[in-house]
C-alpha cells in the first residue's frame, strides 16, 4: 500500500479542456453544483514599452490548473471538523464519512482548494476520495484516466516529487505551507507566484 | 443585505447576549450586596435571571438550523482535540447547564447564598470562555476577514454591550410590572423604595459600562477595516468591498452610537431622578437600538467571509 498518494499536473501542456472535471462528475454521478475536480483559468497581463521604437507591446498570459482534493499533510478540513467525519485514511487519502457528517460546512469554509463540497439533498459534505474504488481494482482515478493530454497524473508523492520537483505555489493556488498539499505542479512558462496577484480567475462560476 | 447565515447570526448574538446578561447581573449582584440585604437584591435580579435560560436554549435550538444533517448531532463533540466548533458547543452546553442549575437553586432557595454565588461565578467564567471559544471558531487561517485579533475582541464587546443593556431593559420592565401589581394589591409603595434606589444605581452603572464598551467597539472597527484594506489579498479586498457596500456599516455605526452612546449617557443622567416611565423608555430603546446595530454588525461579519485560494 502507498504511503501518501498525490497528484502531479504538468501545467505547461494543459489545454483546459476539462475532460478530467467531466470524467470525475460522471464517475461519481455528482449532483448539480457539486464538482470535485475543477479547472481554474487564470489570466492577466501588462504592457511593456519600447521607448526607442515608441511602441507598446502587450504581455498577456492564461494558464490552467486542474484541482480537486490534494489530500494534504495538514488537512485543515480534518482539523476543523467537529465530528471526525473528515479523516485521513489509508494511502493518505482524505475522505468524508457521510454516516458521521452533520453538515455544518465548517470544512467548506476552511479549505483553500474548495475540495469539500456540500450536497444539499443529502445534507452532508462530499469530496474527492482519489477514486479509492478504482485504485483498489488497480485502475487509475477517473480524472487521470480521462486526460487526453496526459498532463494529469497520480502516484506516490515522494516519487512524483523526486521526478518532477516540489512546486505547488502557483497562483491562484494558496500558499502551500498552510495545508501542505500533496500536489506537484510543473509550472506553465507564464505561471505567477502564489501571492503575485497579477491575474484573475476568469471562470469563477465554474470553481 | 443577504442573510444566508441567519441561524449563526442569531446563535452568536443570542448566546453572547445571554453570557453578557449573566455576567452583568452578577456584577450588579456583587456591587448591590455591599449595601442591601440579599432578599432585596434578589427581588431586583431574579426576574432578569430567569429570562436568560430561555434565550440561551432558543439560541442553541436556532443553531441546529445551520446543520444540513442534524441526525448526526451527537457527533459534534467527537473532535474536542482539534476542532474549536466541538469545544464551542461543549462550553455552550456547559454554560446552559450550569446557568440552569444556578437559576433552579436561586428559585427554590436551595443551598446557602455563598454556595449559590460560587456556582454563579463558575457559570460566568464558563460563559466568558464559551464566547472566547466561539471567536476561535472563526479564526480560520484561510479567511483573512475573520482570522484577526479583532474577532475575539468584537465578540466580547458585543457580549458586554448587549448583556448590560439587556439587563437594564429587563430591570425597568420588571420594575414597572412590579409597581403595577403593587398598586393593584394596594401595597405600600415605600416597600419598593430600596429596590427603586438599587434599580437607579444599577442603571447608572449600566449606562457608563455601555459607553465604555461602545468606545472599545469604535476602536476595533476601524482597526479591522484598515487591516483588510492593507492585506492586499483578493479575499481581503472582497471582504472590504462587502463591508462597505450598501450603507449598512453606516447604519450600524449610527444606531450603535445612538443606543450605546447618546441614550446610555441620557440613561446615566436620568437614572438619578427621572420618572420611572422615562427610565423605561430610555433603557428599553437603548437596548433595542444596540440590538439592531449588533445584528447588522454580525450579519456584516458573516458577509465578510472570503477565502484565499480557489
Amino acid at each position: 500500500m502507498a504511503q501518501q498518494l498525490g497528484f502531479w499536473i504538468d501545467q505547461q501542456y494543459c489545454t483546459g479542456c476539462k475532460a478530467c472535471q467531466v470524467a470525475c462528475k460522471d464517475k461519481h454521478d455528482l449532483p448539480l453544483g457539486v464538482t470535485w475536480r475543477r479547472v481554474v483559468e487564470y489570466s492577466g497581463g501588462s504592457w511593456s514599452t519600447d521607448p526607442a521604437a515608441g511602441t507598446f507591446a502587450p504581455n498577456v498570459f492564461t494558464y490552467y490548473t486542474s484541482i480537486s482534493c490534494n489530500h494534504c499533510d495538514d488537512p485543515i478540513c480534518v482539523a476543523v471538523c467537529p465530528t471526525t467525519a473528515m479523516h485521513k485514511g489509508a494511502d493518505g487519502i482524505v475522505s468524508v464519512d457521510p454516516a458521521k457528517c452533520v453538515g455544518c460546512r465548517f470544512c467548506e469554509w476552511a479549505c483553500p482548494y474548495s475540495a469539500p463540497q456540500f450536497d444539499p439533498t443529502a445534507g452532508v459534505m462530499t469530496k474527492c476520495d482519489l477514486c479509492a474504488d478504482e485504485l483498489a481494482e488497480g485502475r487509475d482515478p477517473a480524472c487521470v484516466a480521462a486526460c487526453p493530454s496526459r498532463v494529469l497524473h497520480y502516484g506516490e508523492i515522494a516519487d512524483l516529487r523526486a521526478e518532477h520537483g516540489d512546486r505547488a505555489d502557483v497562483a491562484p493556488l494558496p500558499d502551500p505551507s498552510i495545508t501542505r498539499p500533496n500536489l506537484v505542479i510543473t509550472p506553465h512558462r507564464h505561471a505567477e507566484p502564489t501571492d503575485a496577484g497579477t491575474g484573475t480567475i476568469t471562470n469563477p462560476e465554474e470553481i | 443585505m443577504p442573510v444566508g447565515e441567519l441561524p449563526l447570526v442569531l446563535f452568536t448574538l443570542l448566546t453572547q447576549m445571554s453570557v453578557g446578561s449573566f455576567v452583568a447581573l452578577g456584577a450588579v449582584h456583587v456591587l448591590a450586596r455591599r449595601r442591601y440585604p440579599a432578599a432585596t437584591v434578589d427581588r431586583l435580579s431574579d426576574p432578569a435571571l430567569y429570562a436568560i435560560g430561555p434565550v440561551m436554549v432558543a439560541a442553541l435550538a436556532v443553531s441546529l438550523l445551520h446543520l444540513g444533517n442534524p441526525v448526526n448531532l451527537l457527533n459534534v463533540l467527537n473532535n474536542l482535540g482539534s476542532s474549536w466548533l466541538s469545544r464551542e458547543i461543549l462550553l455552550g452546553c456547559a454554560f446552559t447547564a450550569l446557568g440552569a442549575a444556578f437559576a433552579l437553586c436561586q428559585w427554590r432557595r436551595w443551598l446557602t447564598p455563598g454556595v449559590r454565588q460560587a456556582v454563579a461565578a463558575v457559570t460566568a467564567v464558563v460563559g466568558l470562555v464559551f464566547v472566547w471559544a466561539s471567536a476561535q471558531v472563526y479564526l480560520i487561517p484561510t479567511v483573512p476577514a475573520w482570522d484577526t485579533w479583532t474577532t475575539p475582541v468584537a465578540f466580547l464587546a458585543t457580549t458586554f454591550l448587549l448583556g448590560c443593556l439587556a439587563v437594564g431593559a429587563a430591570f425597568v420592565v420588571a420594575a414597572s410590572v412590579r409597581t403595577r401589581r403593587a398598586a393593584a394589591q394596594g401595597a405600600r409603595p415605600e416597600a419598593e423604595a430600596e429596590v427603586d434606589a438599587m434599580l437607579r444605581s444599577s442603571l447608572r452603572g449600566i449606562g457608563l459600562t455601555a459607553i465604555a464598551v461602545l468606545a472599545v467597539e469604535l476602536l476595533v472597527l476601524p482597526a479591522w477595516l484598515l487591516g483588510l484594506a492593507n492585506d492586499g489579498s483578493p479575499a481581503a479586498t472582497a471582504a472590504a468591498a462587502a463591508l462597505t457596500a450598501g450603507g449598512w456599516l453606516h447604519l450600524r455605526l449610527v444606531l450603535a452610537v445612538l443606543g450605546g452612546g447618546v441614550l446610555a449617557l441620557f440613561l446615566y443622567r436620568a437614572a438619578a431622578a427621572g420618572g420611572r416611565r422615562l427610565l423605561l423608555v430610555t433603557a428599553g430603546s437603548a437596548f433595542v437600538l444596540v440590538l439592531v446595530a449588533e445584528t447588522v454588525g454580525r450579519v456584516q461579519f458573516f458577509e465578510s467571509y472570503a477565502r484565499i485560494g480557489i
